[in-house]
Order: structure tokens, then sequence, then C-alpha cells
């Protein structure tokens, strides 16, 4: 019997194309050309509703970002939100993991513990701390207990200062866990003899952790960091949520809620385009950064 | 070598106890927001914001599941959203885990010219937040006119960078010569995938489609922008709507929290092997 003149090589080289490709259509359409529009849309006057054909403008829609008082506020909102997050969501996921990790029982159980607010979805999280913020809510009670005032209002919700730190405790809250996870799974994959060797010389637990278990963990560290500063960045549900349900929106007016209410309370979608692409290079930047560091950092530690 | 051990893991006992206290204290913490929305959802309003806040009510207000799940005005909207967010959330999961697996195999076990170049593009979306590109790719759906139907909730979620990443590295390994064997047995290479590759696939499988169904139960932005009508809203934008009247009850409210991370919290304990998954992030960053 005649074969057809392919080789067994070309014909799976058919097939790894064939099962590649419906794959490759799809981000076409829903990645690649999003963004090259955006891009594109970014130099126009674009109205959402208007039939008129948009019109090019050059870099005015950039320049008015630059001078937008709006604009910068919701940037240093971001910047905020995310410095007041991201640092001390590696530190306590360090600390919880490393204290985690020195105890010899129940380890599973708070793992899974400080794990369950991440259970919930953002919208339900944004829910009970809405409840939590009230003025009558249980925030106010335990922070009174705790200062030994009586029946003080903290304004949780309404005061600038205290409604950024509410979405920071929200987020806090959310995501602690699975960074704690993230580290044990770190410590966890550092090799006992390497503790063993430096038993040996003598060194004592503090020692152990500072000079060994710390330095091994800095790739882990590292990832953590970025990963988290690029959630913060993304950060949308907690300000909608609040915002939406009563909260001044000014102070919590991170760049995603900008972008969301330009395009579509405004309909400017050249505008939301502009600040799409600053978004865009902002986390390219931290996301490329993550990229180079977890290659180059990469430890084998036999 | 155990003495070792004994001694490596013999801490001061007042650090111990401090460890002990702090781990306890924050645990706690962690879960005081859950046990107040549990205690909260079988409580009659007045008794919520009552001042102290009563962990324990006399009254197990039952009703406020009814009334979360029958609504404000009796339209069951809630059952009906409800059922939208499973459709959307496990067609997603579905096709990502599809899509996905077929992909990573073609990259996993096929040569071909440009596949470098193919799996370097499918990477390079990672780098593309959804954020960023929301408002454009709401134009795309609405001019394909998916907008407010299930086909624009599922589809735009269904090529995944990390699905593809992940079931390409869980293939990676898999042995060449039962591929072959079954090659010289004269199945065709979709039946290979069926039948031999998806059905040795199952934690890689199990770990996306949770993946994925959790980010659309959770999703939020991409129905706010592209569903209209009431009738295709899913279970965050339920809640983002009662939120916004002033009214609701807030034992009601806490009643459809509760109701709305059921899944989720039937997935935990059943699953929580696949849920919570360090082991495809400590890959990704091998590369």
């Amino acid at each position: 019997m005649r074969k057809r003149g392919f080789s067994m090589e070309q014909k799976k080289a058919r097939w790894g194309w064939i099962f590649v490709t419906p794959a490759l259509i799809l981000f076409s359409i829903f990645s690649f050309y999003p963004i090259f529009t955006a891009f594109y849309t970014s130099f126009y006057n674009k109205n959402l509703l208007s039939l008129r054909p948009p019109r090019y403008i050059g870099w005015a829609n950039y320049q008015y970002l630059f001078t937008s008082q709006e604009f910068r506020e919701s940037v240093i909102n971001t910047a905020v939100f995310t410095a007041g997050t991201f640092v001390p969501l590696v530190v306590f996921s360090l600390i919880l993991a490393a204290f985690i990790m020195s105890i010899n029982k129940f380890q599973r159980f708070f793992q899974m513990a400080f794990y369950a607010p991440a259970v919930l979805s953002s919208v339900v999280a944004a829910l009970i701390w809405l409840l939590i913020f009230d003025p009558r809510g249980i925030a106010n009670q335990g922070l009174n207990t705790m200062l030994g005032t009586s029946g003080v209002n903290y304004h949780w919700l309404s005061k600038a200062g205290m409604l950024r730190l509410s979405t920071i405790i929200v987020y806090f809250w959310k995501y602690i866990g699975y960074f704690t996870i993230v580290f044990v799974s770190g410590i966890g994959s550092i090799p006992y003899t390497l503790h063993e060797a430096a038993l040996i010389d003598g060194t004592n637990r503090w020692q152990n952790f500072w000079y060994i278990t710390f330095p091994l963990l800095k790739p882990t560290t590292l990832l953590v960091s970025v990963m988290a500063l690029i959630q913060c960045l993304k950060t949308f549900s907690t300000q909608y949520l609040f915002s939406s349900s009563g909260a001044p929106t000014r102070p919590i007016n991170v760049i995603t809620l900008n972008i969301y209410n330009t395009a579509i309370k405004d309909y400017r979608i050249g505008r939301a385009s502009a600040m799409s692409i600053l978004l865009f290079l902002v986390m390219f930047l931290f996301t490329w950064l993550q990229l180079k560091v977890s290659k180059t950092e990469e430890v084998t530690y036999m | 070598m155990s003495t070792f051990k004994a001694k490596y893991l013999t801490l001061d006992k007042a650090v111990q106890a401090l460890i002990w206290l702090f781990l306890i204290a924050s645990c706690v913490l962690v879960l005081i927001p859950l046990a107040f929305m549990f205690t909260a959802s079988t409580m009659p309003a007045i008794d919520i914001l009552k001042l102290p806040y009563p962990w324990i009510s006399d009254h197990f207000h039952w009703q406020n599941f009814w009334n979360a799940i029958r609504g404000p005005e009796g339209t069951f909207e809630f059952l009906r959203n409800t059922v939208n967010s499973l459709v959307v959330a496990i067609s997603v999961s579905f096709f990502t885990v599809m899509l996905s697996s077929i992909t990573g195999y073609g990259l996993a076990k096929f040569e071909f010219k440009g596949r470098n170049l193919v799996f370097m593009l499918i990477m390079a979306t990672m780098m593309i937040p959804f954020e960023t590109i929301m408002i454009p790719l709401y134009m795309v759906v609405t001019g394909m006119g998916m907008q407010d139907s299930y086909v624009g909730l599922i589809v735009p979620f269904v090529a995944n960078a990390f699905g593809i990443f992940l079931m390409r590295q869980f293939l990676i390994p898999f042995p060449n010569e039962v591929l072959d064997a079954a090659r010289i047995d004269g199945a065709s290479e979709p039946r290979i995938f069926t039948q031999v590759v998806l059905p040795n696939a199952g934690p890689a499988i199990a770990t996306l489609a949770i993946i994925s169904f959790r980010a659309q139960w959770d999703n939020l932005l991409w129905p706010l922008l592209i569903v209209q009508s009431e009738n295709m809203k899913t279970i965050p934008l339920y809640i983002t709507k009662f939120m916004a009247e002033t009214h609701s009850d807030e034992g009601i409210m806490m009643a459809v929290a509760v109701l709305a991370s059921l899944p989720m919290f039937i997935l935990f304990f059943t699953l929580s092997k696949y849920f919570v998954n360090t082991e495809g992030l400590h890959s990704s960053t091998k590369g």
C-alpha cells in the first residue's frame, strides 16, 4: 500500500499547528487586537455614543491627563493604596509563614484559617466590610475598646484617610492568606540539610532564620512583592463597591475606577484608552521585572 | 540526626509562647469578619446594629435566607442570577480546560516550525492585564453583537495563557512511548488527545478548572461593562445592585453573602488540595 508523501514528522507538525490555532485566533481577537486598538484610540477624540467618526488629536489625550487634577489624584490614590497594601502584605505574610513553620502542630490549620477570606469573592468581602465599617458596626466598637474610648465614630467610610485605610484593610485581609501560603511553600522547599549544617556550626535559631532561611527566600520574597504590587495596581471591586454604596469617590478613585467612569459614564473612549495605556506601561514594567527577577534569582539549593 | 532536628525545633519556651499567641491572635482577627457574616446572617436587623454586637443572638432568624432567595419584590431574581453565574463560571472553566489542554499538548508534544514563537506570543498575553484592555474589548464584543449574552460573558476568557502554560508544563514529562504506541495502533491524533492525554491530566485539569471557575464567580468588571438586562445579571452584579439600595435589611444582606459564597466554600472544603495551587506558581517562576 502506498502512503501519501507525508512523513511522520510532517504529519505531526501539521497536527501541532491544528492544536494551537484555535487559541491563537482567540488571543488575536480578545488580547492583541484590543491592546492595539487601545494604543490607536488613545490618539483620537472618540465618544462612545457619538456616530461621528473619531477625530485624530495626536497627544492631546495624554497632554490632558498630565495636566488633569482628577487624573493626578487617581494616580496618587493608586500609589497610596498600592504602597499601603503591598508592603504590609509582604512583611506580615513572611512573618506569619515563618511562625507557622516554627511551630510543630496545627501548621495546616493556620494556613487554611488565614486563607479562608480568599475563598469569598471580592464583592462579598466588600459587602461584609461595609457593615463592619458602619458607624454602629464592629470596627468602631473594636477600636473604641482597644483605645479605651467610648462611642467615638471613626468615620471609616466617610473621612478621606480612613476610607483609604478601609480599602487597604479589606485587600490586606483578603490576600494575606494566599501570600502566607506562598511563603510557607518557599520555606518548606529549603532543604533541611542546610539548617542542619548551620546548627553543627553552632548557630542559634534566630541566626538560622536570618542567615539561611531569609537569604534563600529572596527569590520568593521578590516574586511575592511584584505579584502583590501588580495585584494592587489592578484593584477595582472594593473601591467601586464602596463608592457606589455611598462613600465619597474622590479619595478612592483609583486608576481602574477612573478608566471605567471615563469610558462608561462620560463616554470619553479616547481619554480612557490613554489612561489604559499609561496603566499598561506601568504594569508592563513590573511584569517584566517579575519575569527578569524570577529568571535571574532562581536558586537551586543543592 | 534526630537530635539535631529536635534541637532545631526547640525554641525558648517564652519565644514559643509568644509565637503561638501571635498566631492565635492574628487568626482570630482574620476570622472575625467571617464569623460576623455567618452570625449576622441568622439575626434580625435590629440585633445586628445593637451596641455592642451580640455575637450570639436569642432569635435564630432563618427567614433572612428565604427573603434573600425570594428578593424584596418576590421575583426570585437571586436564583436567576445564581444560575447565570453558574452557567458562565462552569462554561468558562470547561472551555478553558479544553482549549488549554489541547494547546498545551500541541506545544509540549509536537515539533513544528514557529513553535517557540507561538509559545512566546501566548506568554506575552500575560503581560496584558484585563483592566488595561477592557474598554477596547468592550467595543470588540459589542461590535460582534455579543453584549448582554452568555457568549459575551464566556468567550473572551476562554483563551488563558496561564492555563496553557500550566498544561504544557504538566504534559512535557508525559511519556512519548505511550503516544507512539497509540499511533502505531492506528489511533488518530484527536483520539489520542481525548482518550490518552486528557484522562492522564487530572490534577492539572482540576487546578485549572477551579482557578477559572473562581475567577468568573468573582468577576465584577466585565459583567458590569456588558450586561444590561436584569435577567443576564450575575451574582456580583446582583450584590452590587443590592448594596446600592439604601433600605436593604442587614440580616438579608449577610444571608445573600453566605449564599453567594456557598459554591466557593463547597469547593474549598472538598477540593482544597487543588484550591490553593502554589505548584503552578513555583513552576512559573522556574520559567
